[in-house]
């Protein structure tokens, strides 16, 4: 489950970011209202995936999974570049992540 | 160094705070402190963006977090020092870092 919480704590991070995001465009309450749920969702999963998995491992993989989406997000709704750069470091991001969850 | 990136410096600090908290707090006293780090190290790091570059303020900052979440986990609750978990976080952070750094600079759409 530790895993499951983790992923879910990212994808939160993603909408906390988004929201930031959209808070810097349009101060509706729609913007806090993401921004806030999105990192209420995320601290509260990662306080649970911090159950069984290691601080470290945990807070790498957080950090990992909100990157890579803010990325992704940014590919698929706002027309941001699909490099081979960026391609090769979500690579490097989620290969470690798969890494990490087979040793842990 | 510069007074901003000092701000940074002391943003990831507050934020290794937090990990620290939300693995380890149990009293109402410790989960306070650690909501207060969760925002005093937010607002740091929106501070200091304002007048650094985005990507390598983010990128400096999740990289003081995660090398001191490491540290801090074998140094104060004696995790034991796994080569494989060290190196496949270093590989992780090449990664979040490569992308910080290489995506494009825009004010409105940071990553955290």
């Amino acid at each position: 489950m530790g895993w499951l919480y983790l992923i879910l704590a990212g994808l939160g991070e993603v909408f906390g970011v988004a929201g930031i995001n959209r808070i810097n465009e349009k101060k509706d309450w729609q913007s806090y209202a993401i921004f806030t749920v999105g990192f209420l969702f995320s601290f509260g999963f990662l306080t649970l995936a911090m159950e069984s998995i290691a601080m470290s491992t945990a807070y790498a993989v957080w950090t990992g999974i909100g990157t890579v989406g803010s990325v992704v997000l940014g590919m698929l709704f706002y027309g941001e570049s699909k490099e081979w750069r960026r391609m090769l470091y979500m690579s490097m991001v989620l290969a470690a992540a798969v890494g990490l969850k087979l040793i842990s | 160094m510069n007074r901003n990136w000092m701000i940074v410096l002391i943003a990831a600090v507050f934020e290794v705070a937090w990990v620290m908290g939300l693995k380890h707090a149990e009293t109402p006293n410790q989960w306070s402190g650690t909501g207060i780090a969760i925002l005093v190290s937010m607002v740091l790091l929106i501070k200091a963006s304002q007048k650094l570059p985005l990507g390598t303020t983010y990128a400096v900052f999740t990289g003081l977090g995660t090398a001191g979440t490491v540290v801090v986990e074998m140094a104060v609750f004696g995790e034991p020092f796994h080569i494989a978990k060290v190196l496949l976080i270093l590989l992780l952070l090449g990664g979040v870092v490569g992308l910080k750094t290489v995506t494009p600079d825009k004010k409105t759409k940071g990553g955290a």
